[in-house]
């Protein structure tokens, strides 16, 4: 166990330097940007004499290098720092829209999982067949299909033309959500407060958002999947399996697809990444209220501090994930030494 | 495998519950579901300086004077009569006896003189209302309230009319600072004295108005009004079809437009709004300040080729900036420069020395995002009509609002398209903002004429209905010879209810009353 | 040989096909994804170079048919909302997507390529600062950094270039550092360190040459990436402006008349996008398996 800390914290001490320099490159893209924050914000009206003084009093005026130490200071204490648009503090607006975004995420991440990982799997036992084929394909198709396009195609489809799923938010019109937000979570929040037509109304409105990410999203397991089992499946155990009469069917999907998870495992967190940018496509679409749509929103404001703080979080749970991942992995499979 | 599949059974008995679980509550107070595209900026009337948010201060608190639901006709709102003084730069307004803020603060003139101060000393966005014509507020006694202005103003029982206007509860705002969110109010609750007050609001989601049981007025017939922020036009569309939402106003997308209009199940309004869509020359300095080419560009444009294509048709050409059906407007831009005159633009490109083998090359701004997405298709639009002459070359640049705004002070956009919506309704609002020397910089066109200036400071003192109309025929006139703004179109409202939803009276001041609406 | 003659038009046809046969019978089905893969792209290249050829209109013309008319004989992909013709527009948009792709991933090449070798051949501590912010980069939602540069620079195609040609970088310095460091370690090159071969000639002389390999395959992977990544930043707006034909922007703009029922304003784009990026994959996938088998099996 001892072992396993001193790997953690070496690992940690790793992700801070990263993470530092995506800081650094973030602040002092923002810097550069066209266009000024303060005369937007002020509604375009003001005189001179009102801009400069605001620019003064938010600071815009120091060096970039005392406002860069600033920032960091601020973030040493876990501070966000306060919008320059609006009257909060950073941490607000992320503080609730982040559920939303993990929410979907997480669920996109299980559809996945849920859709690439059997494919894959049923691919590598089909090998070189027609239907492995088939599925490598639906695998290269799966990847090259923009994120949003397909978003557009499924609302078309079930929104407009069967009018079976909503195509928008988290909750249909007429359910408050202000009646039973508490994590911020709707599924775990509706089932904490009993209501369950509250539940189902979220759950329809998950649905489409969550399964257009999965999709996409599920190609690369299909790959990954039917690589690793392919490999699982040459080896002697298998073989061992098989050669006691275990019935093909509990070989592949039982006993090798178990052994080849490992380094999916592994790829869930490296396609973390990728599944948050998704999410930025997919809440633009879906008009999702979680942080794509912020980050977009205040880029668009000019909002630094905002902009500087959504990226900051996203980058803090990207590596958190990937920490996380290793560390599972160093657990799990007795090859790697810590 | 079996605990999957167990897992799976649990997991579809939970969705089946939640389908066929709970019967919905019955409601016990009626509630009107409001769905919009717009959304909130500021709670405060010292900043908020957008349509909506005006709207919604308009149901929440009562201004000195109002206007009768759907007419441009002023009646007593918090002030039961006002006289002005010959000069009409002093106008006393005696205030309604025994009215109280929601939580027992007694209104009196000296909330009105705090609350006029207020905006003064904030110096908010709308402050310039307040500021450019009240000099000074006296409290002469309790329930009379003196304004001493800068100069004669004619309009100014309309101006008072205004939000920023308004008289707050100086028991619950603060005085040195606004505030963008009701939690930041003593007590926590937005208090007004109007129809409507405040029970909860969840930024760009919810906001929720109950029936305010003290207002001096009528009660309104719906208890509850939940106004639902929604992100695009598309998804409103389509919960007004299925019934989700009630009513829905600002701002759907032509193409839905028509087809709502098209069906029968929804109640249509359409009404012809003050916004106006113009496009702006920077007249100072460089290429455009020749007339010759302003005027030139002005008459490429065809204006109801851009509202077919664009807003298929739902919009009016507009030919003054002036707007159509307020007072003094005449179609000067129609008798003088007309639409898509390409002969006219090309002599006048030819006086200038601009021929097909010299063309016009300049750069047409717009935000693409700011007045909607049809600006990107109403600036191809006009780039195809301008081109139509091969004397002129046109690039389009799009920079977002932010940098649209910033480059307003560099004279960096030379020729680039702005909206605007009315603070007031008179016509000097429409032109002095854009064209008097004061006024002009701001907008980024830079245009001054001391003739002009004489023209605004006559127009804006004089209090005879007759002279102004002489002024604002002659400034229309001038307007289009030399060009500062070309007007191109005049929106249209429109508003869809669910068939059992009336009471929609909004009139030319475009305010909505949310207290006239009722459930059949 | 069918005839005994030499140069007879049968023998020069079979001779053709022989290496198509050999390959395929060597690479089996890789080789036709491959195929299949350079076939859409040299569809798509010629379709950006000379759209003219092949679109019945202007991509502008605002007077080509119907407004939002659906598709039919005349209008095979139907009609926009102001009333210019989609297959038209979907032809020239070919032109941007390709264009800002390649060159995109060009720039990434050049620039990421020779600081990898360098930085790897060279190794110490600039090697391992410079491999902490490639690093750093790779990891984060490259997306996400687009969409800020694109922000940042302000809409053009030279700057969405920039955007999109950035957030590759890394991608090249640690395939090409990551070569660079396993052949260093080759006996060869200690042998070549051996007889005195300067440190360029070794660089260029045998590492070079045998990162090529895999780069090709990177760099058609690479394109396929960037073609998504240059639409989803016209489809959020942040990419070119109003005036050019792009696929991601025209699907944008064809969103909001989905209800009414206008389903090929945002079909036929977005089916491009797949196809486009579908070539380039596909090439890179077989040319991977072809070169390198079960190398790069990410």
């Amino acid at each position: 166990m001892k072992n396993l800390l001193k790997y953690a914290v070496t690992r940690v001490f790793l992700t801070i330097p990263m993470l530092f320099i995506l800081l650094s490159l973030v602040f002092v893209i923002l810097r550069v940007m066209p266009g000024d924050p303060v005369a937007a914000m002020l509604g375009g009206h003001a005189p001179p004499e009102v801009i400069a003084a605001k620019r003064e009093e938010l600071g815009l005026n120091k060096p970039m290098i005392v406002q860069y130490g600033e920032y960091l200071a601020q973030l040493a204490r876990f501070d966000l720092g306060d919008s320059m648009i609006f009257d909060q503090k950073v941490g607000t607006p992320i503080a609730e829209k982040l559920p939303a975004t993990l929410e979907l995420t997480i669920t996109g991440m299980a559809f996945t999982l849920l859709i690439g990982v059997p494919l894959g799997a049923y691919a590598a036992s089909r090998r070189r067949t027609g239907r492995d084929f088939g599925i490598r394909l639906y695998g290269n198709v799966a990847y090259c299909i923009p994120v949003y396009w397909m978003g557009l195609m499924l609302q078309l489809v079930f929104g407009v033309w069967l009018g079976w799923l909503p195509i928008a938010g988290r909750t249909s019109p007429r359910v408050f959500a202000s009646l039973f937000e508490k994590t911020g979570f709707y599924v775990i929040d509706t089932l904490l407060a009993g209501n369950f037509a509250a539940l189902g109304d979220v759950l329809l409105h998950l649905f489409l958002p969550s399964l257009t990410l999965g999709i996409v999203l599920s190609g690369i397991f299909v790959r990954l999947t039917r690589a690793n089992m392919l490999d699982v499946l040459k080896s002697d155990y298998v073989l061992a399996a098989r050669a006691r009469g275990i019935p093909e069917n509990k070989v592949v999907y039982r006993h090798a697809l178990k052994n080849a998870f490992i380094p999916i495992l592994t790829m869930m967190g490296l396609q973390f990444a990728i599944l948050l940018a998704g999410a930025i496509l997919t809440e633009s679409t879906f008009s999702w209220p979680g942080m794509g749509r912020l980050l977009l929103e205040r880029i668009r404001l000019r909002d630094y501090p905002t902009i500087q703080g959504v990226i900051v979080v996203f980058a803090l749970f990207v590596s958190l994930v990937s920490l996380l991942v290793d560390l599972i992995y160093a657990l799990i499979d007795p090859r790697v030494k810590y | 495998m079996r605990k999957s599949l167990a897992i799976f059974l649990v997991l579809t008995l939970v969705v089946g519950i939640a389908f066929f679980g709970c019967k919905k509550k019955e409601p016990e107070m009626t509630t009107l579901v409001y769905a919009t595209t717009e959304s909130i900026t500021n709670m405060d009337t010292s900043n908020a300086y957008d349509f909506h948010t005006w709207e919604l201060f308009q149901n929440i608190n009562v201004a000195l004077l109002t206007y009768a639901p759907g007419t441009t006709d002023l009646i007593p709102g918090l002030a039961e009569s006002y006289t002005a003084n010959d000069t009409a730069d002093e106008y006393t307004f005696k205030l309604r006896p025994g009215l109280k803020f929601s939580d027992g603060t007694p209104f009196t003139a000296e909330a009105v003189k705090w609350s006029i101060d207020r905006v003064i000393a904030l110096e908010g966005d709308p402050s310039w209302l307040v500021v450019s014509f009240v000099d000074s507020v006296e409290v002469i006694d309790d329930l009379t309230v003196k304004f001493n202005l800068t100069g004669p103003v004619g309009f100014f029982p309309s101006l008072v009319a205004s939000v920023p206007y308004q008289p707050l509860n100086p028991a619950i705002y603060p005085e040195d600072r606004w505030i963008n969110d009701p939690e930041e109010l003593e007590g926590g609750v937005l208090t007004g004295m109007g129809p409507y007050k405040l029970t909860s609001f969840k930024r760009d989601e919810e906001l929720i108005l109950d029936a305010n049981p003290n207002y001096y007025g009528e009660k309104p017939k719906i208890d509850r009004i939940v106004i639902r922020y929604f992100a695009d036009a598309t998804t409103m569309r389509l919960a007004l079809e299925k019934g989700e939402v009630d009513l829905v106003y600002k701002t759907l997308n032509p193409s839905d437009i028509e087809d709502l209009a098209g069906m029968d199940e929804f109640k249509y309004y359409k009404m012809p709004g003050p916004y106006i869509r113009y496009l702006c020359f920077e007249t100072s300095e460089g290429l455009f300040s020749d007339k010759r080419l302003r005027q030139a560009v002005a008459a490429l444009i065809d204006r109801q080729d851009i509202i077919d294509k664009v807003f298929l048709g739902q919009n009016e050409p507009l030919y003054s900036m002036v707007p159509n059906g307020m007072i003094y407007h005449t179609d000067e831009f129609k008798t003088e420069l007309g639409d898509g005159n390409v002969e006219l633009a090309e002599k006048l490109l030819a006086e200038a020395g601009y021929t097909a083998a010299n063309p016009l090359e300049f750069e047409l701004w717009y935000p693409p995002q700011h007045y909607g997405d049809t600006e990107v298709d109403m600036v191809e639009v006009m780039r195809v009509q301008f081109e139509k002459t091969p004397a002129v070359k046109v690039e389009l640049k799009p920079a977002e609002w932010a940098t649209y705004i910033a480059n307003l002070d560099t004279k960096q956009m030379k020729v680039f398209t702005l909206g605007w919506y009315p603070d007031y309704i008179d016509p000097d609002n429409y032109t002095a903002a854009f064209a008097s020397s004061d006024g002009s910089p701001g907008m980024g066109i830079y245009f001054s004429d001391p003739e002009w200036d004489a023209l605004f400071v006559q127009e804006q003192t004089s209090v005879d209905p007759a002279e102004r109309e002489m002024v604002f025929e002659k400034m229309q006139k001038l307007w289009a010879d030399e060009v500062p703004t070309a007007p191109i179109f005049q929106g249209n409202l429109h508003l869809f209810t669910k068939p059992n939803v009336g009471g929609v009276k909004i009139g030319p001041p475009l305010i909505f009353n949310y207290d006239q609406l009722f459930f059949e | 040989m069918v005839s005994g003659a030499k140069y007879s038009p049968a023998s020069f046809l079979s001779r053709l096909m022989k290496p198509f046969i050999t390959a395929h019978k060597r690479y089996g089905t890789e080789w036709w994804i491959l195929i299949a893969g350079a076939l859409i792209i040299l569809f798509m290249i010629y379709m950006a170079l000379f759209p003219s050829t092949l679109a019945p209109y202007d991509p502008s013309d605002q007077a080509a048919g119907p407004q939002l008319g659906e598709p039919s004989r005349a209008y095979p992909m139907g009609t926009d909302n102001l009333s210019r013709d989609v297959l038209s527009r979907v032809i020239h948009g070919s032109r941007t997507i390709l264009g800002v792709a390649f060159a995109a991933a060009i720039l990434s090449s050049l620039i990421g390529i020779p600081l990898g070798l360098l930085s790897g051949f060279i190794g110490g501590i600039p090697d391992r600062i410079l491999s902490l912010v490639m690093d750093s980069v790779y990891s984060f939602p490259g997306l996400i950094l687009a969409i800020a540069f694109a922000a940042m620079l302000g809409p053009g195609v030279v700057n969405i270039t920039l955007a999109v040609a950035v957030i590759y970088i890394p991608t090249y310095f640690r395939l090409v550092r990551g070569q660079t460091l396993s052949i260093k370690e080759e006996l060869y090159v200690e042998a070549a360190q051996a007889i005195g071969a300067r440190r360029w000639t070794i660089l260029l002389k045998y590492i070079f040459p045998n990162v090529i390999a895999t780069v090709v395959v990177v760099f058609s992977l690479n394109i396929a990436d960037a073609i998504m990544t240059e639409a989803a930043l016209s489809y959020i707006g942040l990419g070119l402006p109003a005036g050019i034909p792009d696929w991601g922007r025209d699907l944008s703009m064809g969103k909001k008349f989905l209800p009414s029922g206008v389903w090929w304003m945002i079909t036929y784009p977005g089916l491009m996008i797949v196809i486009l990026a579908l070539g380039f994959t596909m090439l890179g996938e077989g040319l991977s398996e072809i070169l390198n088998p079960r190398l790069l099996e990410r």
